[in-house]
Order: C-alpha cells, then sequence, then structure tokens
C-alpha cells in the first residue's frame, strides 16, 4: 500500500503548486464561463450592429422599375444615394462606402408586363459580416416578386398550384436534444478532452522530470516503496488532477451557458435537459480512461526526460495529437462506427456526441469502453515499463 | 555490513552516446562501468570509495541501494541479497548525495514524515525520532516552513534529518560534500562520524583525497571501473612512495 502514501505526498505537492491549481481549477472553472460570455457578447452585440446599420444602395435604370424603387425607398436603415456614376460603383463597394447597387434592366417592365422574367443585378461585397446587404436585398426583392406572381395568377385566372405541383410536408423525427447534440455536441468532448490532457501535463511534468531535476529521484528509489508502488502512485494523481481538470471545465462550459442572457430561455431549458446527471455520468466514464491514457503516456515520457525543460519540449507537440482527432470528431458526417469507436480520443469525442444527443448505440459503446480501456491499460504497462527500464530513469 | 562480490556493471550505449565518447568506443557498444570490484564494509567503520568522476563510484553505490541491477557479481546488505532482496536492502539504508534532494513545497516535518511513511515507521515510534533529530539539529524553528523559503543549511539539516529518520543500520553517501560550502560540508562530515560512532555500516564516495584522510577508516581506490587498493587508510599511508595523497593517488591510477 506504498502507493497511497505517495500518492499522498503527491497530492499536497501538486495542490500547493499555484501552476497546476492554475491549469487545472482556475482556467477550466473560470476561464471558460467567461470565455463563453465574451464570445456569445462579441457575436451578438455585433449581429445587432450590422442589422441595426443604414444600408447604403444605388440605383440604376429606377425610371425602368418606378415601383420597385419606390419600395426600396421605404424600407427602415435603407439610404438610397443618388448620383454615383456607374464607373466608381465598384471601388465604393470595395472600400465599404456603398453596400450595394441595384442595376434594372431597360426591359423591365415590358418583361414583367409579359409574363417574363426581368432582369435585375445586384453588386455587393461578399465579405460584408453577417451578409447583411445581400440578405436584406434579397428580402424586399423577394417579396416584391411575391406580390407580382400574385397579380399574375390572378390575371390568368389560375391557382398557386399551378407553379406549386408538390405539397411537401417534411417531418423531422429527430428530437431537439439530437439535433442540438449533433450540432454542438462534437466541440463539448474537443473543449473537456483538450482540459483533461492539459490537466494531467503539469503534474505529469512535475512528478516525473521534476524528481530528477531536484534530485528526489534517487530518495524515493532508495527507499522501501516497489517501482510499481511509485509508478502507481504517480499515476493515480496525474489521472485525478486530468479527470477534475476535465469534469471542472465541463461545469464551467455549463456554467457559462447560464449566465448567457442572449441564450434564448427554450434553447436554455433544452440544454439543461440535456445536460442530466445521467448524462454527465456518462460522459465522466469516457473521460476517466482517456485520463488514464494521457496519465500513464505523459508519465512515462516526462519520466524519460532529463529535465523539466527537455520533458516541456517532448509533451509540447502532443497537444496537437490531441487536439487532431478531437476536431475530427466535431466535423460533419463523422459518426461511430466500427472503425471510429476503436480510435482512441476520437472515440471519445464522437460517443460523446452520441450521449449528448441521447442516442447511444450499445454495440459502439462497448466497444469504445474495451478501446479506451485496452489503450489505458496498454500505456500504463508501458509507464511501468519505462520506470523499470535504468536507461530511462538514469538517462544522461 | 556491506559484502560486494566480483561485482559488473555494463551500460549498452546507444549510437549518439559512442560518437560523443570517441574512437575508444567506436567499435563497442557496451561501457563497463564497474569492472570485477570486491570489498567488505564493516559496522562501525567507515569505508571510503575515491576516484575522479566517471571511475564508477556512483555506479557501484547506486547498486549497492539496488537502483541498479548488476550485471553479474553479489551485493549482500546486512545479510540480505541486493536483487533478490531489494526492499528488505533498501529498507536498511539511508541514501544521500550531495544534492538536497527535497521537496520545495513540503515542510520539513512532511518530508521526514513521508520518508518515515514509506520505511513503515509507526507513529510513536516517529514522533520519538522525529523529536530527537530536530533537536539534535536545531530544526525546531523551521519545522513547519516550506522547504523552498529555507537558507542552505536549513536544508542540509532536512536532508540529513529525512536521510536517517528510519534509523539505517547502513549509511550509503555519494559525494555528499560536493559543491557544499565549508560550514555545510562539517555538518555533513560530523554527520558521517556520529553514524560510526552508532555502530553503523558507512560507504561513503568522494574524488577528494583530504576528506579521506579527514574521515575514513578503510578505503578503496577505484578508476576505470576498477580497484587500485583496498584496504585501511592506515595501511594505504604506510604504503604511500609520494608526499601528498594526491600525488599517491596519481602514481598509483598511473601505475596500474
Amino acid at each position: 500500500m506504498k502507493f497511497l502514501i505517495i500518492a499522498k505526498k503527491e497530492i499536497i505537492d501538486i495542490t500547493r503548486d499555484k501552476r497546476t491549481l492554475i491549469m487545472m481549477v482556475a482556467v477550466p472553472l473560470l476561464l471558460m464561463p467567461v470565455l463563453i460570455g465574451t464570445m456569445m457578447k462579441i457575436t451578438s452585440s455585433q449581429a445587432e450592429k450590422a442589422s441595426e446599420r443604414q444600408l447604403k444602395v444605388t440605383f440604376f435604370g429606377q425610371e425602368h422599375a418606378p415601383d420597385l424603387y419606390k419600395a426600396f425607398s421605404n424600407i427602415d436603415k435603407l439610404i438610397i444615394l443618388d448620383q454615383i456614376s456607374i464607373d466608381s460603383v465598384q471601388s465604393y463597394i470595395q472600400s465599404e462606402y456603398l453596400d450595394a447597387a441595384i442595376q434594372i434592366d431597360a426591359n423591365y417592365q415590358s418583361n414583367i408586363e409579359n409574363n417574363g422574367q426581368a432582369q435585375i443585378q445586384v453588386q455587393y461585397k461578399g465579405t460584408d459580416s453577417f451578409g447583411t446587404a445581400k440578405d436584406r436585398i434579397n428580402t424586399v426583392l423577394g417579396q416584391f416578386e411575391k406580390n407580382i406572381i400574385i397579380t399574375r395568377m390572378d390575371r390568368l385566372k389560375l391557382k398557386p398550384d399551378v407553379v406549386k405541383a408538390f405539397d411537401i410536408q417534411f417531418n423531422d423525427v429527430a428530437s431537439k436534444q439530437e439535433k442540438f447534440g449533433k450540432l454542438a455536441g462534437g466541440w463539448l468532448p474537443y473543449v473537456f478532452i483538450l482540459f483533461g490532457f492539459m490537466g494531467a501535463m503539469y503534474p505529469a511534468l512535475d512528478l516525473g522530470s521534476g524528481e530528477k531535476e531536484r534530485g528526489t529521484l534517487e530518495t524515493i528509489l532508495s527507499s522501501p516503496a516497489s517501482r510499481l508502488d511509485i509508478v502507481v502512485g504517480k499515476f493515480l494523481v496525474i489521472m485525478s488532477a486530468a479527470f477534475l481538470t476535465a469534469l471542472l471545465a465541463l461545469g464551467g462550459i455549463l456554467f457559462g451557458i447560464q449566465q448567457i442572457s442572449e441564450i434564448p430561455p427554450a434553447l436554455l431549458d433544452l440544454i439543461n435537459d440535456m445536460f442530466t446527471l445521467k448524462t454527465i455520468g456518462l460522459i465522466m466514464t469516457l473521460v476517466l480512461p482517456v485520463s488514464a491514457f494521457f496519465s500513464a503516456v505523459l508519465l512515462g515520457l516526462s519520466i524519460y526526460a532529463r529535465s523539466f525543460k527537455e520533458a516541456q519540449s517532448i509533451v509540447a507537440p502532443l497537444n496537437i495529437v490531441i487536439i487532431f482527432p478531437a476536431v475530427i470528431g466535431t466535423l460533419p458526417g463523422i459518426e461511430l462506427n466500427m472503425v471510429t469507436a476503436m480510435i482512441p480520443i476520437l472515440n471519445v469525442s464522437l460517443a460523446s456526441k452520441d450521449i449528448i444527443s441521447g442516442v447511444i448505440n450499445p454495440l459502439y459503446m462497448t466497444e469504445v469502453y474495451i478501446s479506451l480501456f485496452g489503450f489505458a491499460a496498454l500505456s500504463i504497462l508501458w509507464c511501468v515499463k519505462a520506470f523499470n527500464k535504468e536507461t530511462t530513469i538514469f538517462r544522461n | 555490513m556491506i559484502n560486494v562480490q566480483n561485482l559488473i556493471k555494463d551500460f549498452t550505449l546507444s549510437k549518439k552516446q559512442r560518437k560523443e565518447m570517441g574512437d575508444d568506443y567506436k567499435n563497442t557498444k557496451i561501457l563497463r562501468a564497474v569492472d570485477g570490484i570486491t570489498f567488505d564494509c564493516k559496522p562501525g567503520r567507515i569505508f571510503g570509495l575515491l576516484g575522479p568522476n566517471g571511475a564508477g563510484k556512483t555506479t557501484a553505490l547506486r547498486m549497492i541501494a539496488t537502483m541498479l541491477k548488476p550485471t553479474s557479481g553479489s551485493i549482500s546488505v546486512c545479510g540480505f541479497d541486493s536483487v533478490t532482496n531489494g526492499q528488505d536492502v533498501r529498507s536498511k539504508i539511508g541514501f544521500m548525495t550531495g544534492q538536497t534532494a527535497l521537496y520545495d513545497r513540503l515542510t520539513p516535518t512532511e518530508m521526514v514524515k513521508y520518508i518515515a511513511d514509506l520505511h513503515g515507521m509507526d507513529k510513536t515510534t516517529f514522533a520519538k525520532r522525529k523529536d530527537y533529530l530536530f533537536n539534535i539539529l536545531d530544526m525546531n524553528s523551521f519545522a513547519d516552513r516550506r522547504i523552498a523559503r529555507l537558507s542552505t543549511g536549513m536544508k542540509q539539516k532536512t536532508s540529513i534529518a529525512r536521510t536517517i529518520i528510519h534509523n539505517p543500520q547502513v549509511m550509503v553517501f555519494d559525494e555528499p560534500t560536493s559543491g557544499l560550502d565549508v560550514m555545510t560540508s562539517r555538518a555533513i562530515v560530523n554527520l558521517i562520524h556520529s553514524c560510526r560512532d552508532e555502530g553503523k555500516t558507512v560507504i561513503f564516495s568522494t574524488h577528494r583525497m583530504g576528506e579521506v584522510n579527514q574521515v575514513c577508516d578503510d578505503i578503496a581506490i577505484i578508476y576505470k571501473g576498477r580497484l587500485f587498493f583496498n584496504d585501511t587508510l592506515d595501511q594505504f599511508k604506510s604504503e604511500m612512495t609520494q608526499s601528498t595523497f594526491e600525488e599517491e593517488f596519481i602514481y598509483r591510477v598511473g601505475e596500474a
């Protein structure tokens, strides 16, 4: 039971390390809500600004379509600028002095009257934030077109069904939870996988290469504790740190969401219904083995390094290795199947997405657990082997 | 009591290491760090393992402390074999190096308690032993202060306390004074003497010839993994053909 003595000492040690505490507790619990809140606030305020903004539009050939011109003149927050030469339009739109230019074809009126199509050209800048100009112009034109069609139908004494052969009703059987889960569920595991890794990183560096740097490695190696006791004691503490950081990150996100006033109450209710204790518990059963996997790999690499600095340079690139499968899991179309369920990290991401959506395939989930616990066991064995290898422990 | 018999330790060299070590190691994959050494360390005596850097001192001491496994040969500590009864061996020894080897975020009390717990000391024995050591080392004033905030002298005292908290029968000192100032070195030398006076078996490695004269009862000279002398200090002195320890050492190693 000497591993418990080692674990107890390591807990005291790392909980007194400010760096570890900041990374483990402060960042996920405080920074996440602040980040989410700030991002939402900036996005909604920018969107609001964009919709409140006066749109500056110029017309060419308005004499061919006076009604259409009038319709635009009556729109709120839209100014029509006259006396702009056609040659300057493109440069004005490029420089964002002008939002759009609408050009009416000379045959507009005759085409409309003869039930033909009138040509309208709209120039705009596609990089305009939130696509405001195009959307607002399209709405006005769409409404105007609808009125023209109704008039034509009346004139021809036709029912609108003539041009609309199908009355299609799409009935989506997916629940709101499932849809939201598939849409946003991928990002959540990405965040807690990353935090789990970061939460394990500092303790692993400190408990592995830190021992070498302080010279304390010889102290514990010459104690009656076996190498296995040392590895298990350290591993348990690192794994707990990773697990706790991931849990706090998840808690931080959920807490952050509650604080955002911009979220519609219906969506907030849906989120609260989705994140029951059962859902969180299930997600955490995935986080536990993946934390074990991270912790054993990081501890093994850390003990291999000659110094804390070397350990940092070995471990830092792993961030990319972790992020890559986690990001793939957020992509649409990537689903849990017999193959993806075996790939560590990616399977956590995809399985979490399914848990959040409430659609769990027991076969795939079993495969995910087998894969995760298998990889965790292999990484622990590797770590124990690294500790028993003289060339690793006394590498210089 | 330590008994070392025909001890050999080989290390496998990587390509990079062979390149770094020069032409001598170009065609060999093995570095023999300790080459068939044999010696005894007796209770109540200080055994000095003397040799320059890279001679094999640390490797030999690490094998005695079971941190490294011998390639061949045997080590017996208080009757326990270092390979088959590693845990028993470790429970009998206290290991100290030139580094203080302490955890900065613990207090001296916590540091010493940690080592005592690993040695399976019960609460009462620990409390008595801790009080005794903290009193004689005058550590009570900083016993509950974080080690990071202690002076070098205070750290050294803490290091001494953690090495002997379990009252080991065998003390292994691996260049314990290297890099230390005169005052701190003296504290270590005093500790070594008091360990001998308590009847402990003491093995002490150094590359400082003067220190051998000051500390040791028995000495062994090690160079390139081999022993060139293994007897009492008095015998060494009586056989000396050179005027100083340094010169005698260089002479003997050169002769070999």
